[in-house]
C-alpha cells in the first residue's frame, strides 16, 4: 500500500506546486478588487519565458526571475486595460488568456522537444529522514520547498503589514481607501502586478522543475483551475494551499490510472480536475457559509466628477 | 412632532471679538463642463463652534465640502487654514491640514474591525500589531466617551455605531474640522441625540463641526451658525436664535415659500387594495391590517424592525406563508401569477438607484422598466412611442435634466426619485408600495412627492413605509407602529393625541 501512497503523494505535492503559485498569484490579485482570467495566459507564456532564458543562459535561477517579470509584465497589460482605461476585467482577461496562449505556441514552435537546465530534486537535509513525511515533502526541487514558504509570507503580509490591509481595503472598498489618504489606483497596480509575480513563477515552475523539456500546452488549463481555487479556498492563503494539493493529487492520481493501463479511457480521466473543479464550485456555494469575495471585486474605480 | 430630543446646554455661545477663524474659503468657484456647482463662495469657519450648512439638493454643499476635503481643487480663489492659504491636491492633504470629513455613504470597509478601519492609512509602521491596533483605538474611543468595541467588524455593527467609528478616524486624525454630511439621514432618534451630544463635546474641545442637513429642526437644534446655499452661491448666514419659525428659514434655502405641511383633502375610501391576515414568519409575527383604496396606511418604526421584510413579502420578492397575503381580493399567489403591467400593484423602492432603476441606462429604458407592454408591438417594442412619452413625463414632473437620455445615475437624488414615481404612476397603479419615498431629499421635492402621493388617492390606496414620522402624519389616515416584527399599534391621524403614542411604540413600551 505504502509503495503506492507515498509516490502518489510526492507527485501530488509536485504538480500542486505550481497550482500555490498561482492560485496565490490570483489570491492577491483579487484581494485587490481586481480579477485577472488572464492566469491560463499568463502562465503559459511566462513558462516559455522561464524555458528559453534557462535554454540560453543556463540559469534555472535566471528563468525563474524572468518568468516572474514576464507575468508582471503581461499583468500589467491587464492592470493598464482595467485600471487606467477602465475596460472590462473578464474581456480582458479573457483576451490575455487567448493571446497569451497563442502566442506561446507561436514563439515556443522552435523549441519542441528541447532541453534545459531546470530544478532537480534533492533530499532536503534532515527533514527527509522524518518516515513518510519525509518521502512526500522533502525530497523535491528548490521550488517546491520554496512554495511551503510563500504561503506564510502570503498570510503575515494581509495580517501584520499595512500594505495589506491597504490592499484589502481597496478590494472590498476603493472610495474608503481613497478617504483614508490612500491611493487606491496604485494599489490595485500593486495588486494586479505583483499577483502577475506569482503566476509567473507558477509558470516556470512547469517549464523547469516539472518537466525540463518543452512542449506545447504545458499550463494544459492548470490556470484555469487556480481561477476557481481562488473561490474554493475563500480567497484565504491556507486554505489556498489545501484546495492546490487536493487538485495535484488528482492530476497525480489520473496520471498513475492511466500508467497502470486501467481500462477507462484517458480522455475521462483527464477530465477528472476539471469535475472536481465543478463540484467544489457547487458543493463551495451549497454548503460553504457566506462566500466572503473581496466586496469590489470586478469593478472599476469610476473617476469622480 | 417630539422625534428631536437634543437640547444645547447652552443656548447661544458668543464668539469672542478678535477670534481667528481655523478655515477660510475665500471667493471659491468650481465648475464640472458648463455646470457652475459654486460660485465665488466665501464662508469662515471658527474654532468651537458647529456651523450648519442648508440646502436644497443640487444645491452646492457636497462639492464645497469636497473642496474642502481635498476631494476637488477649487477653479478660482483659495482655501485658506489659519490665515495661510493652502492648496489640497488629494484628501490626505486636507487630513494633514486637520481636516476631516464623514461622508453620506460611509467610507468603512465592512470586513475589517473597528481598529482597522480606525487606522487605515496611519499605521505609521509597515509591520502592524493587531493587538496594539486595538488597544489604541479603545484609549480613543474612551477619551471622547464613545462607547464602541475596537475589535468588532463593521458588517456587525448597527448605522450609529458606524458613525462612531467615521468620527473615531477623524479623531485619530486629530481633525480640528470635522465635516458631517447629512449625518443623521440613516439614524433613529436615540442615535441622532448621541451623535448630536457626541458633537457638542467635541465642539466644548475645540473643535470645528460643519454640519450639513436638509433637516430644519435638527439645524435649529444643533448649529451655532447656519449658511444657506442655493444655486451654488451662498444665500446668507444666520443666527439660530434670530429664526422665527421653520418656514421661514425653509423659505430662504429654496428661495420661495414651501410649507412643510401639505392639504389632505379627503378621498372617498373603498374596497380594500391589500389586506393582510395572521401573517407569521420571514421575522414577522401575527400582522393584521388592510389599506384600502383612498387611503394612506405608514408603516413606521426604528430600521431594521421587520418593515423590509413586510414589503418585500407584500411586494412579491419573497414569499409569505400561504392565505395570509391578499392584494385586490386575490391571494398572493394569484395575483402575482396573474399581474399586469397597468392598474395593478407598483413599488417604489428605497433603493432608487440600484432597486428602482438601472444605473446605465438612460430615461426610456428605465421607463420601460416596469411598463414595457404598454408599449408593446407584438413581440417589438415601440421605442418612438416610449421617448415621446418619457419627454412628457418629464415635462409633466419637472424632472431635470429635462433629457431623455440622461443616464439614471447623471440625475440628482430629488429627480431620480421623481422619474420613478412618473413612472409608477404612469401606470395608473390601484395599490402603490412606497418605501422612504422622501429620504434625502430636499425640502421641496418632498413636497411635490407628498403632493403626488395624495393626488394618487384618487385611483389607488397606499402602503407607505417611513421613518419620518412628520411624513407619516401628514400623509397617512393610518400608522402602524412595527416593533421587533409586530404591529403594536394601528393609530389612526385624525387622533390629536396619536403623534404622541408613536414614540413609546416604537421604543417597544405599549402601555
Amino acid at each position: 500500500m505504502w509503495e503506492f501512497l507515498i509516490p502518489l503523494f510526492a507527485a501530488t505535492v509536485q504538480s500542486g506546486t505550481p497550482l500555490i503559485y498561482a492560485t496565490l498569484g490570483e489570491i492577491m490579485t483579487e484581494r485587490g478588487g481586481v480579477l485577472n482570467l488572464g492566469v491560463e495566459g499568463i502562465m503559459s507564456i511566462s513558462a516559455l519565458v522561464a524555458f528559453w532564458i534557462s535554454f540560453t543562459t543556463g540559469s534555472p535561477w535566471l528563468g525563474f526571475l524572468g518568468a516572474g517579470l514576464a507575468g508582471m509584465v503581461f499583468a500589467s497589460l491587464h492592470a493598464f486595460v482595467c485600471i487606467s482605461c477602465l475596460g472590462n476585467q473578464v474581456v480582458s482577461g479573457l483576451a490575455l488568456t487567448i493571446f497569451g496562449v497563442g502566442l506561446t505556441h507561436y514563439l515556443g514552435v522552435p523549441y519542441v522537444g528541447l532541453h534545459a537546465p531546470g530544478f532537480t530534486p534533492f533530499d532536503f537535509p534532515l527533514l527527509s529522514q522524518i518516515p513518510v513525511l519525509g518521502d512526500v515533502f522533502f525530497k523535491h526541487d528548490m521550488l517546491v520547498y520554496l512554495s511551503f514558504v510563500v504561503p506564510f509570507l502570503f498570510w503575515f503580509f494581509f495580517k501584520r503589514t499595512s500594505l495589506g490591509l491597504h490592499v484589502v481595503a481597496t478590494g472590498e472598498m476603493p472610495a474608503a481607501a481613497a478617504a483614508a489618504g490612500l491611493r487606491p489606483i496604485a494599489l490595485r497596480y500593486f495588486a494586479v502586478v505583483s499577483g502577475g509575480f506569482l503566476i509567473g513563477l507558477g509558470g516556470a515552475y512547469l517549464s523547469l522543475a516539472y518537466t525540463h523539456l518543452w512542449t506545447n500546452g504545458l499550463s494544459g488549463g492548470r490556470g484555469w483551475i487556480a481561477v476557481a481555487l481562488v473561490i474554493f479556498a475563500f480567497w484565504r492563503p491556507g486554505r489556498a494551499v489545501a484546495g492546490a494539493y487536493l487538485f495535484g493529487g488528482v492530476m497525480a492520481f489520473q496520471l498513475r490510472l492511466q500508467a497502470m493501463g486501467t481500462h477507462l479511457p484517458s480522455s475521462l480521466l483527464l477530465m477528472l480536475p476539471y469535475i472536481l473543479t465543478i463540484l467544489v464550485l457547487i458543493l463551495s456555494a451549497c454548503f460553504g457559509r457566506r462566500i466572503e469575495a473581496p466586496a469590489a471585486l470586478g469593478t472599476n474605480i469610476e473617476p469622480e466628477g | 412632532m417630539s422625534e428631536l430630543m437634543f437640547v444645547r446646554p447652552v443656548s447661544v455661545r458668543s464668539l469672542p471679538e478678535g477670534t481667528q477663524p481655523v478655515v477660510s474659503l475665500k471667493g471659491v468657484t468650481k465648475r464640472f463642463g458648463k455646470v457652475l456647482a459654486n460660485e465665488s463662495i466665501t464662508m469662515d469657519v471658527y474654532p468651537g463652534r458647529i456651523k450648519a450648512l442648508l440646502g436644497e439638493n443640487g444645491a452646492g454643499k457636497s462639492t464645497m465640502m469636497s473642496m474642502l476635503a481635498g476631494r476637488y481643487c477649487p477653479d478660482e480663489g483659495h482655501i485658506e487654514v489659519d490665515g495661510k492659504p493652502v492648496r489640497f491636491t488629494s484628501s490626505k492633504d486636507a487630513i494633514a491640514a486637520g481636516i476631516g470629513m464623514v461622508y453620506q455613504h460611509f467610507m468603512l470597509v465592512d470586513c475589517m474591525t473597528v481598529a482597522e478601519n480606525v487606522l487605515l492609512g496611519q499605521e505609521g509602521t509597515f509591520f502592524i500589531n493587531p493587538r496594539e491596533m486595538k488597544k489604541r483605538v479603545g484609549e480613543l474611543a474612551e477619551a471622547y466617551g464613545l462607547d464602541i468595541d475596537p475589535a468588532a467588524r463593521i458588517s456587525d455593527l448597527s448605522m450609529g455605531e458606524r458613525q462612531l467609528v467615521e468620527i473615531l478616524k477623524l479623531l485619530y486624525r486629530e481633525s480640528r474640522i470635522l465635516i458631517f454630511d447629512e449625518p443623521t439621514a440613516v439614524l433613529t432618534p436615540e442615535e441622532t441625540n448621541k451623535l448630536f451630544e457626541a458633537l457638542w463635546r467635541m465642539t466644548e474641545q475645540g473643535k470645528s463641526i460643519i454640519f450639513i442637513s436638509h433637516k430644519l429642526e435638527e439645524v435649529i437644534a444643533l448649529a451655532d451658525e447656519i449658511a444657506i446655499l442655493r444655486r451654488g452661491r451662498l444665500e446668507g448666514e444666520l443666527d439660530p436664535s434670530a429664526i422665527t419659525s421653520k418656514s421661514e428659514l425653509a423659505s430662504r434655502m429654496v428661495g420661495k415659500e414651501v410649507i412643510l405641511e401639505v392639504n389632505r383633502k379627503t378621498v372617498e375610501i373603498s374596497e380594500p387594495v391589500l389586506e393582510i391576515r395572521h401573517l407569521t414568519g420571514l421575522g414577522l409575527t401575527d400582522i393584521n391590517f388592510r389599506v384600502r383604496k383612498g387611503e394612506i396606511v405608514a408603516v413606521v418604526g426604528v430600521a431594521g424592525n421587520g418593515q423590509k421584510a413586510l414589503v418585500e413579502a407584500v411586494t412579491g420578492l419573497c414569499k409569505p406563508p400561504a392565505n395570509t397575503v391578499f392584494i385586490m381580493q386575490q391571494p398572493w399567489r394569484k395575483f402575482f401569477a396573474e399581474s399586469t403591467w397597468n392598474r395593478s400593484m407598483c413599488y417604489i423602492p428605497e433603493d432608487r438607484l440600484g432597486l428602482a432603476t438601472l444605473r446605465n441606462q438612460n430615461m426610456v429604458d428605465n421607463l420601460l422598466l416596469t411598463t414595457r407592454k404598454g408599449f408593446s408591438n407584438g413581440p417589438w417594442l415601440n421605442k418612438k412611442r416610449a421617448e415621446k412619452d418619457t419627454l412628457k413625463l418629464i415635462k409633466k414632473f419637472d424632472i431635470r435634466p429635462g433629457k431623455i437620455h440622461a443616464l439614471a445615475w447623471q440625475l440628482s437624488g430629488g429627480n431620480l426619485q421623481k422619474a420613478v414615481l412618473a413612472r409608477e404612476l404612469y401606470r395608473e397603479p390601484r395599490f402603490i408600495v412606497a418605501e422612504q419615498p422622501t429620504q434625502g431629499l430636499d425640502v421641496s421635492a418632498t413636497e411635490e412627492v407628498w403632493n403626488r402621493l395624495l393626488d394618487a388617492r384618487d385611483i389607488s390606496g397606499i402602503l407607505l413605509v417611513t421613518g419620518d414620522l412628520n411624513e407619516a402624519l401628514q400623509l397617512a389616515d393610518y400608522i402602524a407602529v412595527m416593533y421587533r416584527g409586530r404591529i403594536l399599534g394601528m393609530l389612526p391621524t385624525s387622533e390629536e393625541a396619536t403623534s404622541g403614542k408613536i414614540g413609546p411604540l416604537m421604543a417597544g413600551v405599549t402601555d
